[in-house]
């Protein structure tokens, strides 16, 4: 049987991704204000949902590398399902392109280290201007993406061949699929955190962590494993998949359940190690969005811990599937925030930063005059001529300066909701269509057998 | 022995053909004493008409104590009882409180259900368990029947054409 993607869903979905196109070009055109001289806010929503949903893509085509090459045959029945899910690393391929060639001409301001002017007086900057430039930017992401696009879409084939031609005797077609699985494992490990390095850690640019890719690919999984059980439900609702059983949902239940703590995890461990560890320049990190983004920095505990823990706790919650839905479109959203927190608090520093100086750019001084910004930029300009640690103080300072609520920089703002919104739907639409392409269960998988009889 | 039974029982070499065996005598209404088998089969809970079990609801409750002296006793010893300074941080440094505060649910949790386990199935030093037949712990799948429960001619007939390779009487 196969998945046709069209009428209301289709409409609703076209809907979805028509209001974030509208968000996204409003938030280019209609915002007015200081701090988006540089359309800021627009770079920083396209960071942030390109970034999120390449990353959840990768952990698909991961989490299905591991199954294939752990043996693990669970997941057959509905693998067609996270083969369209990592496939959306072609659409990932050509965001973050988008986004590199925008860095490499420097359309975008996110990065306080892309700026020539900012890094010629900053001797930390300097010193890791070898990984953080611009070119390693633009080219690690086509590079590494296009491996990783690379396999995965070979996965596919293979996978659609072997229903084709092959029979679930036969291992030939398994044989090739593995050997591309077991290379695509350390390639998108190290890889993606060589990335993530590069395309949110380096946001804030004085800063580092060891655990920040753990964390944020932490992260992806959970809502990687969140959008399975969505996609699983919306198509079991629709009478497609009725070979997927609740003893597959409670498995990705418990998957959710269990990254969602192992998240919680690296998240603390990197709160702790860099909270006991007091060094200034490492807690400025968390003294901004502690004092600045207090609300969203206990939602984001509070939703991607407590709720899952709590509610997928009991046996029976990973097998209803209302509280399995309900805690993954929570933990979808939660992840979301967990990213909009990673991203926001720097840029907003760094447009600040770049949009007073009248650097390179072009642009004079944009009146911050009457919003009081006058005494924290008079600091940093300061920080930059002198040494390193003079920088953090001023940083602090001009972090406090301007604590004001700021809808799309402080909290997401509508059109940052819209924007997601619209980026959701094209990634339903993208893997839907995919599923679609293709029959719903391959027959042929020599695990299917092990699947179809899944119990846990 | 105050409480000997009089069983007879069938091994069987596959657990398939147990699951089946044991489906079959739920069709014909034969009351099963119980099923032995080397390792856990899946779905055969759910046949036998078992319970699941509530030792996890014993665990949270073990956990949630852990948490609680752990959390407590910290707060109390670092607030009340003796106040220190480490590493200039405050008197109650949560963050620092966590990791400690983990292990001890663990060990409780743990702990606690293992000794509600044993007290519950009534094991401990020195308790002999009548083993039916040593290979039930190696490759041999079995189920026993009670003979004050079922007719044993019945049983033994339905053992034997249930697919069982050996079919035993004992008393235990």
């Amino acid at each position: 049987m196969n998945y046709n993607l069209t009428g209301r869903t289709r409409t609703v979905l076209f809907g979805g991704m028509l209001l974030g196109l509208v968000c996204l070009l409003y938030t280019w055109f209609g915002i007015n204000h200081s701090d988006d001289t540089l359309h800021t806010r627009f770079w920083a929503n396209f960071l942030h949902n390109s970034v999120f949903f390449t990353g959840i893509a990768l952990m698909a085509g991961f989490f299905m590398s591991v199954s294939i090459t752990a043996w693990a045959g669970w997941y057959v029945v509905f693998k067609r399902v996270w083969e369209s899910m990592s496939l959306f690393l072609i659409i990932g391929l050509i965001l973050m392109t988008i986004m590199g060639i925008s860095t490499f001409l420097g359309w975008n301001t996110l990065y306080h280290w892309n700026d020539a002017e900012s890094v010629a007086h900053d001797k930390i900057l300097q010193g890791k201007s070898g990984f953080l430039n611009r070119y390693w930017y633009l080219f690690g992401t086509v590079i590494l993406l296009a491996i990783w696009t690379f396999i995965v879409s070979r996965i596919r084939s293979l996978s659609l061949a072997e229903e084709e031609n092959g029979n679930s005797e036969e291992f030939s077609y398994h044989h090739t699929i593995r050997k591309y699985a077991a290379t695509y494992l350390p390639i998108a490990g190290f890889g993606s955190a060589a990335l993530v390095w590069q395309w949110i850690m380096s946001i804030d640019a004085h800063w580092y962590s060891t655990m920040f890719a753990w964390y944020t690919g932490a992260s992806w999984f959970v809502s990687m494993i969140a959008l399975t059980i969505l996609i699983l439900l919306f198509l079991k609702n629709k009478g497609y998949y009725q070979n997927v059983s609740v003893e597959h949902l409670h498995d990705l239940g418990k998957f959710l359940f269990a990254f969602s703590i192992f998240w919680t995890y690296v998240w603390f461990s990197q709160y702790m190690l860099i909270w006991y560890a007091n060094v200034g320049e490492e807690t400025i990190y968390f003294k901004e969005r502690v004092d600045n983004y207090k609300a969203l920095f206990w939602l984001n505990l509070g939703i991607n811990f407590v709720a899952p823990f709590f509610i997928l706790m009991r046996n029976d919650t990973k097998r209803k599937f209302g509280t399995l839905g309900f805690v993954a479109g929570l933990v979808v959203f939660g992840h979301w925030l967990d990213f909009f927190l990673m991203i926001r608090p720097g840029v907003k520093h760094t447009a600040h930063v770049l949009g007073g100086h009248g650097d390179g750019h072009g642009h004079g001084d944009h009146g911050h005059g009457d919003h009081g910004h006058d005494t924290a930029h008079g600091a940093h300009d300061a920080a930059h001529g002198a040494h390193e640690a003079g920088h953090d103080v001023a940083h602090a300072a001009g972090a406090h300066a301007d604590s004001v609520f700021e809808l799309g920089y402080t909290l997401p703002g509508f059109l940052e909701i819209g924007t997601f919104i619209g980026f959701l739907c094209l990634f339903f639409y993208f893997v839907l269509a995919k599923v679609a392409s293709a029959s719903l269960t391959s027959s042929s998988d020599p695990y299917i057998q092990e699947s179809v009889h899944h119990h846990t | 022995m105050a409480n000997t039974k009089d069983i007879v029982y069938g091994l069987y070499n596959d657990e398939e053909d147990l699951l089946r065996a044991v489906k079959q005598a739920k069709a014909d209404h034969l009351e099963i004493m119980d099923v032995y088998t080397p390792f856990p089969i899946h779905g055969l809970d759910p046949i036998l008409g078992l319970e699941e079990s509530r030792l996890h609801i014993a665990g949270f409750i073990y956990g949630a104590i852990g948490t609680l002296t752990a959390f407590g006793g910290m707060t109390w010893i670092f607030t009340k009882d003796w106040k220190q300074i480490f590493g200039g941080k405050p008197h109650w440094p949560v963050p620092s409180f966590i990791p400690i505060t983990f292990e001890l649910t663990v060990l409780f949790a743990c702990v606690g259900m293992v000794i509600t386990f044993y007290v519950i199935n009534g094991l401990g030093p020195g308790v002999v368990n009548p083993t039916i037949d040593l290979r039930i712990t190696d490759d041999k799948f079995c189920i026993a029947f009670d003979k004050s429960e079922v007719n044993a001619a019945a049983a033994e007939s339905f053992l034997r054409s249930s697919g069982a390779s050996e079919v035993h009487s004992k008393t235990i």
